[in-house]
C-alpha cells in the first residue's frame, strides 16, 4: 500500500483530504461500502439466477398451462412461451435509459449544479418507475395467462428472480427522490452521495441486463 | 507491570499428570473403537461383505497416518509445553529467546509434505470410490428400497417382468455371495439407508432414484439405521438385513409368493381376519385381498390397491403380508417373535411374541412417536381388547 | 478521505462543548452512563461489549439445550424428553450455537478489538456498526420467542428440504428459523461491510497490510467469508420461506422441486460458514501464544496467505457434506479431493504455532493454556475431519457421533477454547481488572477434562454406527457406556462455564474492594490496543501512532543485541499512552439505529401470522433509515467539507489529538441509504 500517497487525491472529493494517509485507499469509506455490498449483492442475484436455471425447464406437475393449438396442443407449455419479448425489450431500453440519466445526475453534482442534479435525480427515478410499471403489468398478464407465482417451480423461480430485481430497483427509485429531497436541505448531500447512489443504480441495470439475457433471449 | 499471580509450583506436575491421564484416556478410546464387538450391531468397523470391506481397507491406512500424525502433533504440543515453559530465572527480562520470524524452507516442508502425503493417499481414495461406483454395474439383482417416515419398504420384482411380486418391510432378505443393486427411492422426506456391515450409506430424495450396491458374504442379520434426519420418529426408523444361503433365499421367495392361509372358520384368527378388513386393510394391504377383504386370486401385491383411505403423506403402509416371516414391526423397532426365537433361518422359529403386537395395537403413538393428526404414521384406532386379540391372533398366522 | 474515514467524528468526547446543537425530535442522545449510553451507543468497545454480554447469554441457552440432549441420551431409551421436544432442543441448540454464540462472540472480539489493532477510532461506519448489534439480538430473541409461540424449530441447524416444508412441519418453528436467520443475515452482512472498510481505509499510518496483526487478518478473511457466503442462504431461505406462507414448491419434489438444490445452497453458505466460526479463534491463537511466547508468530506470512487459501478453498468444498445424497461420482471425486486439500493450509497454521511455541519462554496463563488448548483439540478435530474427506469412509462415518465428535473438537475445542482465551487475555484490556489466574486455571482444566469426556467417546460411538438426531437409542445396540461418559462430561463443561462467570464475579469484587490496576500493558504484550490504557478510553487513541513494524508497539519496548536475543529499550509507561486526550471528536449516539433493528422482527412475525404486524415493522424500519438520515450532526463542523487544522507537526507531541473533521453529511446519506438497501432489499419481498 505504500503507493496509496499517490491515489490519494484522484478519489475526487476526497482531493480535499490534506492529511494524506499513507495506507489510505483514496477511496471514501461511503464508496468503498457500496462498492463491497455490491459484491455481495452479486452472489445473491447468483444463487437467484441459478435457481431459476436450474427450474426453468420444469414445467412441474401442475399443469394450467396447456398449449392450445399447433403439433403440442394439449401438452404443457413453458413459461417462456408467455413472455413478450418486444415489450420487455422496451422496459429494458428505459431502464439503460435511466443509466445515463443517472449518469447526467452525478455529473450535474459533482459540478454541484442542485438544480439539475435533482432534475437529474428525478428523470432516472421516473424512468425506474416506468419500468417498475412495466414489470406490474407484464407479471399481471402472466396471471391472467394462468401463470401465477405458485404454478409450478419455474414460475416461481421466474417471479422470484424478476421480482428481487423489482426490489431493488423500487428501493433504488427511494433512495433517488431521497437524495433530490435531502438536496433541498441546507446542507445539500455532497456530490459523493449522488455517485454512491449511481454506483447502485448501474449494478441494478447492469444486473437486469444479465437477468433479461438469461430469461428472455436464451432459448 | 502488574501481572496477575501465577501458580508456578504446582502447575508442572498437573500438567504432566493431567496429559497423561489425557493420553491414556485418548489411547483406550481408540483401542475401544477399533475392536469389533459382538454386541455392536451397528459397527462400522466390522465389514461383512466385499463393499464394506473396501472402505474399511480406506479407512484403516487413513486411521493409522491420521494416528500418527495426532501423536506427532500432540506430542509437540506436551514436549513444547513442558520443555519451554517459563522457568524462575526468566523472570525479569533475563535470557530471553531468539527471535525467530520465520523459516521459509521449513513452512515449504510442512506445506509440501502433508500435500504430498495426501496426494497419495487420494490416489486409494479415488480407487476405492469408483470400485464402489464400478459395483452397482455388477448387481445382477435389484430391489427397489423406499424409505417413509419412518420405516422402510422392500420391493422385489423376482421374475423380471415390471411389476413387484414381493413387498416387504423393516426386513430385506437377500442371497449371499450376490451383489444387490439398491434402487434406493423415497416416499416423503430424505431419508439414508445405511447397513453398516455391508456398505456406506446413501439417501433416499424424494423425486430421485439412487443406486447402492451391497453384498453379504456371510448368512446373517446386519442391523441398519435411517442416517438422514427425517422428522419426529427419526429415532425409531431402523431395517435390517437377513443374508440367506442362496439355497435359502429361493425357498424364502416361493414362501413370499405364497398367498395367505385362510383361517379356520370360527377361530379367534377369522375374527380377527374380519376386524382387520374393517379397519386396517384401508392402508395396510395383505397379498390377495382386495381392501374389502374379498380374495383377488392373485399371490403378488397389487400395484393399484387402493389402500391409504386416508392421505397418508407417505401414501404407503407397510405390506402386511407374510408378516410374521420378519423379526419386528414398526421402523424395525418391537420384536414380533418371543426372546429364544430362531431369527436367522429362511422362516422365524419360536413363539410369537402377541403381547408386544397387543401393545402397538391398543395404542401405536404410545410405543413410537407419530403424528397421524398429519397423516404420518399409524393412529390410535381406539380398539376394544377383544377385537386386539382378535387382530393378535389373525396377525401371528401370516406367517 | 482516509483522515475523516479514519476517524468518523462529530460529538466532542473533552471539554469544549458542541458549538450547535439542534433540539426537537431528532436531536441526538447524550447520555455517558446508564443505560442510554447503551442503547444508544456507537462506540465500537461498547458495542463489542454488549456483543459479548449478548453471546455469552445465548452460550448459556444453547448450554442449557445441550444439558438436555445429554440428559435424554445419558440411558438406553431416555425419556426424560419426548421425540417431539428432543429434535426441537438439538435443532435449537445447533443453531442457536453456531449463529447466536459463535458468530456474535467473533463480532464482539472484531468489534472491540479490529479498530484498536489497525490503529483506528472506531469503525467505518459507527451507526451502522449499532444496527449490526442490534438486528442480531433482535433476531436472536426473535428466533427465540418460538419456545413461547408453539414450539421452536425442528428441522435441525441444517433444516433439509422437504422435511422442512409446511407439509412434513406445520408448526411455525421453522418459520422463526427462516425470518430469524434472515435477520441475523442482515446484521451479518452489515457488519461485514462495515469491518471491511474499516480495516481497508482506516489503519493507522504506516499499517500495511502486511504489518496487521494475524487476528485483523483472520477476522477480515471471515467478514469477505460472510459477505460472499450469506446472500446464497439468503436466497435459500427466501425460497422457503415462500415454499412456507406462499405456495411455491422450491423444494417440493412431488411438484417438479429439487430437495437438493436446497442442500446446494445450504452448504455453499455453510461450509464457508465453518471457516467463519473457526479463523476468529486462530486469529486469537495468533495473538495469544507469541505474547506468552515471547516471540513473535512464527512465519507471519505463511499463517496469513493459509488463512486466505482456507477461505478461497472454503468456497470449493462444499458438497463434501453432501457425499451420501447422491449427487453423482464425478463430484463426489472432486469435492473429496477439494476437501483433502483444504487440510494443508490448516495444518500449516497448527504447525506454525507450535513453531511459534518452540524456544520460546512459555508463560503458562490461563489465556495460554486455553489457547495451547485449543492447538491441540483443534488438531484432534482436523484431523478427524481429514478422515472424512475422504468420501467413501465419509459414507460410513457421516451423520453419526464421529461426525458430531468431529465438529465439536472444531468448533469447541477450536473456537470456543479460543473465545476462552480471549476472554482471559483481553479481560485486563477491556474491563481495567484481570481475572483470577488461579481460578483460571482450575476453570481451564474443568473445561478441558469435561470437554475431552463429552466429545472423546462420540467419536467411539459414531463408529460404532450411532447415528446422529436419533431422540434415543436401545440398550442392545452397545451405546450405552460412552454415552453415560459423554453425558457426565458436558455437565462437567457446565461446571467449567459456571466456574468461569464465578471468576469473573469474584475477580470484579476483588478489583471493586482492592482495586489492581493492570496497567496498559499485564502481559507484555505485542500489539496496538496494549498501548492505550486498560480500560479503553472513549477515543481509542491520544494519538494515532505511527507504524513502522509488524508488531510495532513490541518493537517501542524491545531491541535486538548482536545474538538476536531481545533487549528492553523502552518502559511500557514511557510508550504506552496516558489516555488523557481531550478534544478528540467522536461520534454521536443515535436512536436510530435501534429503532430500525426493532422493526425487523416485527415483519418477521408478520410473514407468520398477521401481515399487520409486517406493516407495523415497515413503519419502523422506515421511521428508522429516515430518522436516521434526518439526524442532526452534532459535529461542530458539519456541512463544512474543508479540514481546517493543522497537521500535528512530527509525532504530534502534545496530547490534543487531530481535531479531525468528518463531513457530518458523509455518514448520513451514505451511511443511511447504506442501511436501507440492505435492510429493504432483503425484507421487503416478505413484508
Amino acid at each position: 500500500m505504500a503507493d496509496a500517497a499517490v491515489l490519494d487525491g484522484a478519489g475526487g472529493h476526497a482531493a480535499h483530504d490534506d492529511h494524506a494517509h499513507p495506507t489510505s485507499t483514496g477511496i471514501s469509506n461511503e464508496k468503498l461500502a457500496m462498492w463491497i455490498f455490491l459484491g455481495s449483492e452479486c452472489l445473491l442475484f447468483g444463487g437467484l439466477i441459478s435457481t431459476y436455471l436450474l427450474y426453468k425447464n420444469r414445467p412441474g406437475t401442475v399443469e394450467t398451462l396447456v398449449a392450445s393449438d399447433g403439433a403440442n396442443a394439449g401438452t404443457p407449455v413453458k413459461i417462456s412461451s408467455l413472455f413478450d419479448i418486444p415489450f420487455t425489450s422496451v422496459s429494458t431500453f428505459v431502464l439503460l435509459a435511466s443509466s445515463l440519466t443517472m449518469v447526467f445526475a452525478v455529473t450535474a453534482a459533482a459540478r454541484r449544479d442542485l438544480h439539475r442534479t435533482r432534475l437529474w435525480l428525478c428523470t432516472t427515478a421516473a424512468l425506474g418507475a416506468i419500468f417498475i410499471g412495466g414489470q406490474v403489468y407484464e407479471f399481471t398478464i402472466f396471471i391472467k395467462e394462468g401463470m401465477g407465482f405458485t404454478t409450478n417451480v419455474s414460475s416461481s423461480s421466474f417471479f422470484t428472480l424478476t421480482g428481487f430485481h423489482g426490489v431493488h430497483v423500487s428501493i433504488g427509485i427511494l433512495i433517488l427522490l431521497t437524495v433530490a429531497a435531502l438536496s433541498l436541505r441546507p446542507h445539500p448531500p455532497r456530490p459523493e452521495s449522488v455517485e454512491i447512489v449511481g454506483l447502485y443504480w448501474h449494478f441494478v441495470d447492469i444486473i437486469w441486463i444479465v437477468i433479461f439475457t438469461i430469461i428472455y433471449l436464451i432459448p | 507491570m502488574s501481572a496477575p499471580q501465577v501458580d508456578r509450583r504446582s502447575a508442572p506436575s498437573r500438567w504432566t499428570r493431567r496429559a497423561i491421564g489425557l493420553v491414556g484416556l485418548l489411547v483406550l478410546m481408540i483401542g475401544l473403537a477399533s475392536c469389533g464387538d459382538e454386541n455392536l450391531p451397528l459397527n462400522t468397523l466390522d465389514p461383512q461383505g466385499p463393499q464394506a470391506q473396501e472402505i474399511q481397507d480406506l479407512i484403516i491406512p487413513v486411521f493409522i497416518v491420521a494416528g500418527i500424525v495426532f501423536v506427532l502433533v500432540e506430542g509437540a504440543v506436551l514436549f513444547l509445553a513442558l520443555r519451554f515453559r517459563r522457568r524462575k530465572h526468566h523472570e525479569d527480562g533475563n535470557d530471553e529467546p531468539v527471535q525467530i520470524h520465520g523459516n521459509s524452507r521449513l513452512e515449504w516442508t510442512w506445506t509440501i509434505g502433508p500435500a504430498v502425503i495426501l496426494a497419495v493417499l487420494a490416489v486409494f481414495n479415488i480407487r476405492t470410490l469408483w470400485n464402489l461406483e464400478d459395483a452397482q454395474a455388477d448387481a445382477t439383482q435389484h430391489i427397489e428400497v423406499v424409505g417413509q417416515q419412518w420405516w422402510w419398504e422392500f420391493r422385489y420384482d423376482v421374475d423380471n417382468d415390471g411389476k413387484f411380486d414381493i413387498i416387504t418391510a423393516n426386513q430385506m432378505v437377500m442371497p449371499t455371495g450376490v451383489t444387490i443393486g439398491l434402487r434406493i427411492r423415497s416416499n416423503d422426506v430424505i431419508h439414508s439407508f445405511w447397513i453398516p456391515a455391508l456398505n456406506g450409506k446413501k439417501d433416499a430424495v424424494p423425486g430421485r432414484i439412487h443406486g447402492l450396491a451391497i453384498t453379504a458374504d456371510k448368512p446373517g442379520i446386519y442391523q441398519g439405521q435411517c442416517t438422514e434426519y427425517c422428522g419426529l420418529s427419526h429415532g425409531y426408523m431402523r431395517m435390517e438385513v437377513k443374508a440367506l444361503a442362496p439355497d435359502d433365499f429361493d425357498e424364502w421367495v416361493d414362501n413370499q409368493l405364497e398367498g395367505p392361509v385362510e383361517p379356520a372358520d370360527g377361530s379367534t384368527a377369522a375374527e380377527g381376519k374380519e376386524v382387520f378388513f374393517s379397519t386396517c386393510a384401508s392402508c395396510h394391504q395383505i397379498n390377495g385381498y382386495d381392501a374389502s377383504g374379498e380374495s383377488t386370486g392373485s399371490d403378488v401385491p397389487d400395484d393399484d390397491y387402493q389402500g391409504p383411505e386416508i392421505p397418508l403423506l407417505s401414501d404407503n403402509a407397510p405390506n402386511l403380508t407374510h408378516l410374521m416371516s420378519r423379526d419386528r414391526f414398526a421402523g424395525n423397532m418391537f420384536p414380533l417373535w418371543e426372546p429364544g426365537a430362531e431369527l436367522d433361518g429362511v422362516e422365524p422359529v419360536g413363539t410369537p411374541d402377541a403381547g408386544e403386537i397387543a401393545r402397538w395395537l391398543r395404542d401405536p403413538p404410545a410405543m413410537k412417536p407419530m403424528n397421524p393428526d398429519q397423516n404420518a404414521g399409524m393412529p390410535n384406532l381406539n380398539l376394544s381388547q377383544e377385537q386386539v386379540e382378535q387382530l393378535t391372533a389373525f396377525l401371528t398366522t401370516l406367517k | 478521505m482516509a483522515l475523516t474515514a479514519r476517524t468518523p467524528l462529530e460529538l466532542e468526547s473533552g471539554t469544549s462543548a458542541p458549538t450547535s446543537r439542534p433540539l426537537g425530535v431528532f436531536a441526538r442522545p447524550t447520555a455517558t452512563t446508564g443505560w442510554k449510553s447503551w442503547f444508544f451507543s456507537v462506540d465500537h468497545k461498547k458495542i463489542g461489549i454488549m456483543y459479548g454480554v449478548g453471546s455469552f447469554f445465548f452460550f448459556l441457552v444453547g448450554g442449557v439445550e445441550a444439558l438436555m440432549i445429554r440428559a435424554q441420551l445419558a440411558r438406553p431409551d431416555g425419556k426424560l424428553l419426548s421425540a417431539d421436544l428432543y429434535n426441537q432442543v438439538f435443532t435449537m441448540h445447533g443453531v442457536t450455537m453456531v449463529f447466536l454464540v459463535i458468530m456474535p462472540m467473533a463480532a464482539a472480539f472484531a468489534n472491540y478489538l479490529l479498530p484498536l489493532q489497525i490503529g483506528a477510532r472506531d469503525v467505518a461506519f459507527p451507526r451502522l456498526n449499532a444496527f449490526s448489534f442490534w438486528a442480531w439480538l433482535a433476531g436472536a430473541l426473535y428466533f427465540n420467542t418460538s419456545w413461547f409461540l408453539g414450539g421452536g424449530a425442528n428441522g435441525g441447524w441444517f433444516n433439509y428440504a422437504p422435511n422442512s416444508g409446511v407439509l412434513f412441519s406445520p408448526g411455525h418453528g421453522i418459520d422463526f428459523y427462516t425470518t430469524g436467520l434472515l435477520i441475523t443475515g442482515i446484521a451479518s452482512t452489515v457488519s461485514a461491510v462495515n469491518l471491511i472498510v474499516t480495516v481497508i481505509n482506516m489503519r493507522a499510518p504506516g499499517m500495511t497490510w502486511f504489518k496487521m496483526p494475524v487476528f485483523t487478518w483472520m477476522t477480515t478473511i471471515v467478514q469477505f467469508l460472510l459477505l460472499f457466503s450469506l446472500p446464497v442462504i439468503t436466497v435459500a431461505l427466501f425460497m422457503l420461506t415462500f415454499d412456507r406462507r406462499f405456495g411455491s414448491n422450491f423444494f417440493n419434489a412431488a411438484l417438479g422441486g429439487d430437495p437438493l438444490l436446497w442442500q446446494h445452497l445450504f452448504w455453499i453458505f455453510g461450509h464457508p460458514e465453518v471457516y467463519i466460526l473457526i479463523l476468529p479463534a486462530f486469529g486469537i491463537a495468533s495473538e495469544v501464544i507469541p505474547v506468552f511466547s515471547r516471540k513473535p508468530i512464527f512465519g507471519y506470512p505463511f499463517m496469513v496467505f493459509s488463512g486466505i487459501a482456507i477461505a478461497f478453498m472454503g468456497f470449493g468444498v462444499w458438497a463434501h457434506h453432501m457425499f451420501a445424497s447422491g449427487i453423482g461420482p464425478m463430484s463426489v471425486m472432486a469435492f473429496s479431493l477439494s476437501t483433502m486439500f483444504i487440510a494443508v493450509p490448516t495444518g500449516v497454521k497448527i504447525l506454525n504455532w507450535l513453531a511459534t511455541m518452540y524456544g520460546g519462554r512459555l508463560w503458562l496463563t490461563t489465556a495460554m493454556l486455553f489457547a495451547i488448548g485449543m492447538v491441540a483439540m483443534f488438531t484432534i478435530g482436523g484431523l478427524s475431519g481429514v478422515t472424512h474427506a475422504f468420501a467413501p469412509a465419509d459414507t460410513q462415518q457421516t451423520d453419526t457421533y464421529y461426525i458430531v465428535a468431529h465438529f465439536h473438537y472444531v468448533i469447541f475445542g477450536g473456537s470456543v477454547m479460543g473465545f476462552f482465551a480471549g476472554f482471559y487475555y483481553w479481560w485486563p484490556k477491556v474491563f481495567g481488572y484481570s481475572l483470577r489466574e488461579r481460578a483460571g486455571k482450575r476453570n481451564f482444566w474443568t473445561i478441558f477434562v469435561g470437554f475431552n469426556l463429552t466429545f472423546g467417546p462420540m467419536h467411539i460411538l459414531g463408529l460404532q454406527g450411532m447415528s446422529r438426531r436419533i431422540f434415543t437409542y436401545s440398550d442392545n445396540q452397545g451405546f450405552n457406556t460412552w454415552n453415560l461418559v459423554a453425558s457426565i462430561g458436558a455437565f462437567i463443561i457446565g461446571i467449567g462455564t459456571l466456574m468461569f462467570l464465578v471468576n469473573v464475579w469474584r475477580s470484579y469484587r476483588e478489583h471493586k474492594r482492592n482495586p489492581v490496576d493492570p496497567g496498559p500493558d499485564p502481559w507484555d504484550a505485542r500489539s496496538l490496543e496494549w498501548m492505550v490504557q486498560s480500560p479503553v478510553p472513549e477515543h481509542n487513541f491520544d494519538e494515532v501512532p505511527t507504524v513502522t513494524e509488524f508488531d510495532e508497539y513490541w518493537h517501542r519496548k524491545y531491541g535486538h543485541d548482536e545474538n538476536g536475543r531481545l533487549v528492553r529499550i523502552a518502559d511500557t509507561e514511557d510508550v504506552a499512552q496516558k489516555g488523557d486526550a481531550t478534544g478528540v471528536h467522536l461520534p454521536s449516539p443515535s436512536y436510530w439505529p435501534l429503532v430500525l433493528a426493532l422493526g425487523l422482527p416485527f415483519i418477521g412475525y408478520g410473514v407468520i401470522y398477521h401481515l399487520g404486524w409486517a406493516v407495523l415493522g415497515t413503519i419502523l424500519v422506515l421511521v428508522g433509515v429516515y430518522g436516521w438520515i434526518l439526524e442532526p450532526s452534532t459535529d461542530p463542523d458539519a456541512g463544512h467539507h474543508e479540514v481546517h487544522d493543522a497537521h500535528p507537526a512530527g509525532d504530534g507531541s502534545g496530547a490534543a489529538a487531530e481535531l479531525e473533521s468528518a463531513a457530518g453529511e458523509h455518514e448520513t446519506t451514505a451511511e443511511a441509504a447504506e442501511a436501507e438497501r440492505s435492510t429493504e432489499t432483503e425484507e421487503t419481498p416478505v413484508g
